[in-house]
């Protein structure tokens, strides 16, 4: 409807509450989407006349039987007064700006084809239908809503720490712990070569004391036996010696023993009568024989 | 953007933050949420063949765990961080108290040659230290380790003849491993092993010949001696030298030394280049001609001009033995005869730098001229 009564009737209610007067005319119904049907009448249900609702506290219509003069004038006024901002609006409206001198505005066709622009919006059928039986697709992840505020921060370089001095300490321990490593290790070896070069020099040491000592035990050795040796030999001597003497001494006594034996026993054996003169025996027996002392002779004989 | 991300230095590969920060809102259960661990990416193993060691008082006991774990990666990485730690002679005392050397033993048996080796080394390491040595006495560790006398692998062997001959060089270490009776297994093992290992086997035996010498005697091992002074080694031969000085000292020794005519060996060994090999050569010769019969067996051999000549020799341990061997060899009327000829040469050496030098030097003199 035209706003322009729509106000006035405003601007002169100015309770607040709706209201609207006009004269009664007939409307034409509004063709929304049927071209060709004329309607001639309207349909109650949507006639705008007509009072729906709430009817019970509704203010009466303040329709006055003649509107006061003042009333109208002050309508009068506050119409000419839209009307008077309307053109002004319009014209402060930007629009094409007028033509130079000498030229003209023309309608100019840009596109190539005319089209027919019409109240007709043109419609076109689209279909959807998703495959049957496809697989349920993944869940999508849920991402819960970012909730609170968004607060950004940048660190600047040397902000946070100095490397050079911040790694100072880290870098003492890592090379600190090799070179002990190192160390240790080195030291082993060395330890080891010093122990070794000692146990070589002792040993040295101790070899030529032994070979000493094993010389002069050899060396006493053959002394105590060479001694041992030479005095069994002279003891073997002395020996020798005495058993030499004692057979001289037993020689020379025997010698002398026996020399004085010869003539003893001839003496002896003479004086035992034995001998005689065997003629001069023979015929001393032939004078016993017969007196039979026989047995004597024989005795005699034995001896 | 942090410069958290590029502070992990030499732990982290160079990643840009970029990547950090990327990962961060990736997750999104995350984004918008302040949570414990800066990336998903775990920072690099610098070493992922190390298990990774507790703090402080836990290490030792948690690697102790970790040995005897039956899963064979656990045990391999625990060793492995073992032997770096058992530098440290302070673990070493704290790894002998927790009980390690029973584990380590029943891990010398395993079946895979990694753990053997790790495990040869580490011990090898402990022995080193003296609490490892004396560990090693108190837990009986060396008839365990000779058990991998026959290992096929190599650096098994090698590892576990070094630690032998480490304890070797400890008196009581040479009383364990004689006591475990394993000298004759070892002089065995000369004839057999590669070179390397028999100069840790010769190293171990002149150690364990001052406890004593008859079970190697027994074992035939101056025949096998014999063979390496003629050795194209050089460190061999003077081992061998070295070996023989130690098994000469007892009168057996002297006695089979002069029975399988080992002294004209020694004697060509005087002339050698190596002043180590010269020193253990007379060293041996001095101890052989102590009996009267080695006496005769070095002067038939003519060791007497070229012991001579080492009386001026530059090292000082040649100098000892050479003046040491002709005073041996002036005890016999026949070498005495010829060395009177030579006493300047001692009295040369009166002055000698070296105390022992001119001690043996007058000694020599004396019985030079000693008249009967």
């Amino acid at each position: 409807m035209l706003p322009a009564r729509n106000q006035e009737a405003m601007a002169a209610a100015a309770s607040g509450t709706y209201s609207y007067c006009s004269r009664p005319r007939a409307l034409p119904a509004r063709r929304r989407y049927r071209e060709e049907e004329p309607v001639r009448y309207a349909n109650l249900m949507y006639d705008r006349r007509v009072v729906r609702g709430n009817t019970y506290a509704l203010h009466a219509l303040p329709w006055v039987g003649s509107p006061d003069p003042l009333e109208i004038q002050r309508q009068r006024e506050a119409h000419r007064k839209a009307l008077a901002r309307k053109r002004a609006k319009e014209q402060h409206q930007s629009r094409t700006p007028e033509p130079v001198e000498g030229r003209k505005h023309v309608d100019v066709q840009t596109e190539l084809y005319l089209e027919e622009l019409g109240d007709r919006i043109i419609e076109v059928d689209v279909e959807c239908q998703t495959d049957a039986f496809l697989d349920r697709p993944p869940t999508p992840l849920f991402i819960p809503a970012k909730t609170g505020r968004d607060v950004a921060t940048q660190i600047e370089e040397g902000e946070l720490f100095d490397f050079d001095i911040e790694v100072k300490p880290m870098l003492e321990v890592l090379i600190g712990k090799i070179i002990e490593q190192a160390l240790l290790e080195v030291m082993e070896e060395e330890e080891l070569a010093n122990l070794r070069a000692h146990q070589y020099a002792y040993e040295e040491l101790r070899n030529a004391e032994l070979a000493e000592v094993q010389r002069l035990e050899e060396q006493e050795r053959r002394h105590r036996e060479e001694k041992e040796r030479r005095k069994n030999q002279q003891s073997q001597l002395l020996q020798k010696q005495k058993e030499t003497s004692e057979k001289i001494a037993a020689r020379a006594f025997a010698q002398r023993y026996l020399a004085d034996l010869i003539p003893s026993v001839f003496s002896s054996l003479r004086d035992s009568g034995y001998f005689y003169d065997p003629v001069e025996r023979g015929l001393y027996y032939f004078s016993f024989f017969f007196t039979g002392s026989i047995v004597q002779c024989s005795l005699y004989i034995y001896f | 953007s942090c410069f958290l991300g590029s502070l992990s230095l030499a732990l982290s590969e160079s990643d840009s933050w970029g990547v950090f920060s990327e990962q961060r809102e990736s997750i999104p259960q995350y984004r918008g949420m302040a949570h414990a661990r800066i990336s998903a990416k775990l920072p690099p193993d610098i070493d992922p063949t190390k298990a990774a060691i507790a703090f402080g008082e836990r290490a030792l006991p948690k690697l102790n765990e970790e040995l005897q774990s039956p899963e064979l990666l656990t045990r391999q990485r625990a060793l492995m961080a073992l032997c770096d730690l058992v530098h440290d002679p302070e673990n070493v005392y704290q790894a002998i108290q927790l009980g390690f050397l029973d584990n380590l033993k029943y891990l010398l048996l395993d079946h895979d040659s990694t753990v053997r080796e790790k495990t040869t080394e580490v011990l090898y390491i402990m022995a080193s230290h003296n609490v490892g040595r004396d560990g090693f006495i108190k837990y009986g560790v060396i008839p365990a380790l000779s058990q991998l006398l026959n290992d096929p692998v190599d650096i098994c062997r090698r590892n576990m003849h070094r630690a032998f001959e480490i304890m070797a060089e400890l008196p009581r270490g040479a009383v364990g491993i004689v006591d475990s009776s394993l000298i004759s297994s070892l002089v065995l093992k000369l004839k057999t092993e590669l070179d390397e290992i028999q100069e840790l086997i010769l190293d171990t035996l002149s150690g364990c010949l001052c406890i004593e010498a008859f079970e190697a005697l027994a074992t035939g091992a101056v025949s096998i001696l014999k063979e390496k002074l003629t050795h194209p080694s050089v460190a061999i031969r003077s081992k061998a030298a070295r070996v023989l000085l130690g098994i000469s000292v007892p009168l057996e020794g002297k006695n089979i030394v002069w029975d399988e005519e080992v002294i004209p060996v020694l004697v060509s060994l005087l002339e050698d280049s190596d002043p180590e090999v010269r020193a253990n050569a007379a060293g041996a010769l001095m101890n052989a001609t102590i009996t009267t019969q080695g006496k005769y067996a070095a002067l038939s051999a003519d060791a007497i001009p070229p012991l001579l000549k080492l009386v001026d020799d530059e090292t000082s341990k040649v100098r000892l033995n050479a003046i040491k061997a002709l005073t041996m060899l002036s005890e016999a009327p026949e070498g005495r005869k010829t060395l009177l000829n030579h006493v300047d040469l001692f009295r040369g050496q009166l002055n000698d730098s070296s105390e022992a030098v001119s001690r043996a030097a007058k000694i020599a003199i004396k019985v030079i001229e000693w008249k009967p």
